[in-house]
């Protein structure tokens, strides 16, 4: 990283929100965000990361968690923060696959790897075995931790495809549901497990 | 004859279910705006200390501080945060660690962080009390001008008090009199959305994005604290991640961002930290609850004596009533609950706020008295439990008598019940079963209904849907009085300036008022369809009502009634649940489906109440130690056992079709039950929640 003084640190913190109000689009092919911004805000780094298979190329402060870039610069709030401590599991997303807590991951670490997201679940209208199950079966109270419960299950189904109930609660151990509907998600993923099944 | 319906009694999904499912709801956070402020809030590091001086230039030379707000130019009374004194929006003294005492506005986030940490603030470190009993001993120091009991509801220094009989006359008419002490403690609503608002002026009208339970009750808030006309302002919550009685009205928070942002001329977004949010604004109230309760050999009930003490921390935001004596039949009876000011977080609504604590403490009892009489459990209270409330309002209907044989059907009590601390194994099993209740109130709501030409429904509601479904019903309830099918109604909600008056979803009383008013103004509306005719071209029909019904002389409950095995180990002292079937007396339930995962939620959370929750303070220096999900440990899918949901539908004539209660209903005999469970287990009763492992190595090595 950058060696920088803390002064100059918070200084051009301010000074390079305070000219940057343009939002970088997100859809569509690679992006150049903040390229508006003419002074250069905390240290920050060029990073190039896969959003649900759309490639953005980003400048960022080294600071900015992955949860706060994908929320607040690439507009995809759908990961949500509930404690950004690494105790919820809200702000769940797959990175290589792999499930993560994105408000305990520096956006700078996810240089060059492929994230996905739970708006990269659905294709079109075509939504998602888990999120039919989730649907049907009642999952979402206030919907507030679903996005994770639905990343840590398509993380499990990716691997294992049928899983047994036990080992659904084992995966989705990190992502706590305060409406405590943990009897409904379960009871979604092992139908959405079971309906894959058959389509195989 | 549930089979008359077409839509009520069917189990559906949310309305709105793809939307939670794709991230494509919006809640209050995911909302930004151009321009727009970063505001955090400064809190007390101390219990209890008087501010000298607070020292903002540090924070304001910073490029970036657009505002700072202190007592000094902020004196905005948040009249919802205390109903017995003045509580400003930034106290001196500050009473509790957490209480606010500045708000910054920032360009960003992480600068707002920076500028807390530099306003200097000068304590003067004053005497602290964590204990309600102890706030009330002679010498205490006083937390509020006037002694630390809180004034009663007419605003005398006494503590609320119920009594009918005479106690005394009925401890000497009984065979045996118990007397115990059970205790519960602070716990954090932990709603998974932090609280956030977003508060935005255009002349003088202020939108604010907000994170409520109550749109109607927020605007009025708003603008009675400001002092602004109601129209002035406009309140939109389109989704919000949960409250469970912690975002009703409107909040501090609310107002910072209000005032930052009629400052600074620009959107202004507040964000809490999970720590604020566990500490900063209110959890469950603690109580300290001393039973006597005398009775016959045969399990006849002769008196019930309870005297509480609630810590409602420095403000009193709720009632700090201890529920759950009402839920026994007995000619005589004697409440005093002590609502007492202390230096912990503010004591208010959690689900259910009265009645988990409350049951505990009476259910425990009762269960304990029916193990010493040698009765069973389950007979005790059918033979004791309330026919009418208070033993003389008549109830608009009553099924708790039902669940609990249902219950104990379904669970086969008899064959799993033991004499407490029977099994001799290192691994205990038990059973438990508690009873439970929740008021169901009826009254006053809007709905306004748009039938257009192609037969789609609009239905106008002032409801935000805080997870129970409440839109999802409202719609079921239009598709029902209308007659129209479910795929062409549409439900407008979550936004003041386009939605009539609701009472907010607190209270497990949306389905009961909002949707009354909806079955109203449906009626309206099939009036009109027949005077006039189904609308053609760009006409449409506008239908409305406010109905205000009376429940005249009786009293509308929901009860439930919980039993679950548990397993105790003795050798390590956790508790695992084998088995737990939760039957419910909620009236006609409207979405079976959406119902049933309340009562799943609701007794899961209340497990969580029994075994693990606790905000734990350090004695010493006033500090909550714990504040956040891992260190409250709240329930977890490694935590949450398979819950058994049975609902018997009584007829009630009140409500729409019959329907009571059903979001804050289950949570509250759960506690118990566990509870009961454990002694049943164990044979050791343990009289202070959470019932944790070393309470339970305490008892069992
Ligand atoms: S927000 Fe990341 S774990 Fe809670
Ligand atoms: S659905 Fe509300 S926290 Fe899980």
């Amino acid at each position: 990283m950058k060696p920088i003084s803390r002064r100059l640190f918070i200084e051009e913190t301010g000074l390079g929100i305070l000219s940057t109000t343009v939002l970088p689009s997100v859809t569509g092919s690679p992006v150049e965000a903040q390229v508006n911004s003419p002074a250069v805000s905390a240290p920050r780094t060029k990073i190039t990361i896969k959003v649900n298979d759309v490639s953005h190329h980003l400048e960022v402060e080294d600071r900015w968690t992955l949860a706060e870039t994908l929320r607040d610069h690439l507009e995809l709030t759908g990961t949500k923060i509930g404690c950004d401590r690494g105790e919820c599991g809200a702000c769940t997303v797959l990175l290589n696959e792999k499930p993560i807590y994105s408000c305990s991951y520096l956006s700078v670490w996810a240089d060059g790897q492929s994230i996905q997201t739970v708006e990269g679940l659905a294709h079109g209208d075509h939504l998602d075995p888990l999120q039919q199950a989730f649907i049907e079966h009642d999952g979402p109270q206030c919907g507030y931790c679903t996005s994770g419960q639905l990343m840590s299950a398509r993380a499990l189904l990716n691997h294992n495809p049928s899983p047994t109930a036990k080992e659904v609660r084992r995966a989705l151990s990190g992502n706590i549901c305060r409406c405590s509907n943990y009897n409904r998600y379960v009871e979604s993923i092992l139908a959405a497990a079971k309906r894959g099944q058959k389509h195989a | 004859m549930p089979d008359a319906f077409h839509a009520v009694g069917k189990a559906t999904p949310r309305i709105d279910a793809v939307e939670r499912v794709t991230g494509r709801a919006r809640y209050a956070g995911d909302l930004r705006f151009p321009n727009m402020l970063y505001a955090r809030v400064l809190r007390s590091p101390h219990p209890h200390a008087r501010i000298r001086r607070i020292d903002m230039s540090k924070a304001l030379a910073l490029p970036g501080v657009k505002a700072v707000l202190t007592r000094e130019n902020c004196q905005v009374v948040w009249s919802g945060g205390d109903t017995r004194n003045k509580r400003y929006l930034f106290n001196n003294p500050v009473r509790f660690v957490g209480d606010p005492v500045a708000a910054v506005a920032t360009t960003d986030r992480h600068l707002a962080e920076e500028a807390l940490k530099r306003i200097v603030v000068d304590y003067e470190v004053l005497d602290f009390i964590l204990d309600p009993e102890e706030a009330l001993k002679p010498g205490a120091v006083e937390i509020q001008p006037g002694g630390n009991l809180s004034p009663n509801s007419k605003g005398q220094r006494e503590a609320e008090s119920y009594r009918r009989g005479d106690v005394e006359k009925g401890f000497a008419d009984s065979d045996h009199v118990f007397e115990d002490l059970y205790v519960s403690k602070h716990v954090n609503n932990a709603q998974m959305e932090p609280r956030v608002s977003i508060a935005h002026w255009e002349g003088d009208k202020l939108t604010v994005w907000a994170s409520t339970q109550g749109i109607s009750n927020c605007q009025a808030d708003m603008a009675k604290d400001l002092n602004l006309l109601p129209e002035q302002v406009r309140v939109i919550c389109e989704y919000m991640g949960g409250g469970f009685g912690n975002k009703n009205q409107n909040h501090d928070f609310d107002l910072m961002a209000a005032v930052l942002s009629k400052e600074t001329g620009r959107p202004v977004k507040l964000e809490f930290t999970r720590k604020e949010d566990y500490i900063g604004v209110h959890g469950r109230w603690p109580t300290r609850q001393y039973y006597k309760v005398g009775v016959n050999n045969d399990g006849t009930l002769q008196a019930i004596q309870l005297r509480g003490y609630s810590g409602m921390g420095p403000y009193r935001k709720s009632s700090g009533d201890i529920a759950g004596t009402e839920l026994y039949h007995c000619p005589n009876v004697e409440k005093t609950v002590h609502p007492v000011y202390t230096n912990m977080s503010v004591g208010a609504n959690f689900r259910g706020p009265a009645y988990p604590q409350g049951i505990f403490g009476i259910e425990s009892m009762m269960d304990h008295i029916a193990y010493q009489l040698k009765m069973d459990p389950v007979e005790f209270r059918l033979k004791n439990c309330t026919q009418k409330y208070h033993d003389e309002v008549p109830y608009t209907s009553i099924g708790l008598q039902d669940c609990i044989r249902r219950g104990a059907e379904i669970f086969e009590w008899k064959k799993h019940l033991h004499p407490p601390g029977a099994d001799p194994g290192l691994i205990k099993g038990g059973v438990g079963m508690a009873m439970g209740a929740f008021g169901a109130g009826i009254g006053k709501s809007s709905a306004t209904l748009r039938l257009d030409a192609s037969g789609h429904l609009w239905v106008y509601v002032g409801v935000t849907d805080i997870g129970t479904g409440a839109k999802t019903t409202m719609a079921l309830l239009a598709a029902e009085a209308t007659g129209i099918n479910l795929e062409k109604v549409h439900v407008v909600w979550g936004d003041t300036d386009r939605c009539p008056y609701s009472v907010g979803e607190s209270g497990s009383r949306t389905t009961n008022m909002t949707g009354y008013a909806v079955v109203e103004a449906a009626r309206d509306l099939q009036r009109q369809l027949k005077e006039k005719g189904a609308p053609q071209g760009n006409d449409v029909l506008i239908a409305q009502s406010t109905p205000n019904p009376r429940l005249e002389g009786a009293a509308r409950y929901s009860f439930a009634a919980h039993f679950v095995e548990v397993q105790v180990n003795a050798e390590f002292g956790n508790v695992r649940i084998l088995k737990y079937v939760a039957v419910h007396d909620s009236g006609r339930v409207v979405n079976p489906l959406t119902a049933a995962s309340q009562v799943k939620g609701g007794a899961t959370m209340g497990i969580g109440m029994a075994l693990h929750e606790e905000l734990l303070y350090d004695r010493a220096t006033g500090v909550p130690i714990n504040p956040g999900y891992y260190g409250a440990r709240v329930m977890t899918h490694m935590d949450a056992p398979e819950i058994e949901v049975h609902f018997v539908e009584t007829e009630d004539a009140y409500g729409p079709y019959g329907a009571k209660s059903v979001g804050e209903p289950p949570i509250t005999p759960s506690v118990a039950a566990i509870a009961n469970a454990v002694f049943n287990a164990t044979g050791r009763r343990i009289k202070e929640l959470p019932i944790t492992r070393e309470k339970i190595l305490g008892v069992t090595a």
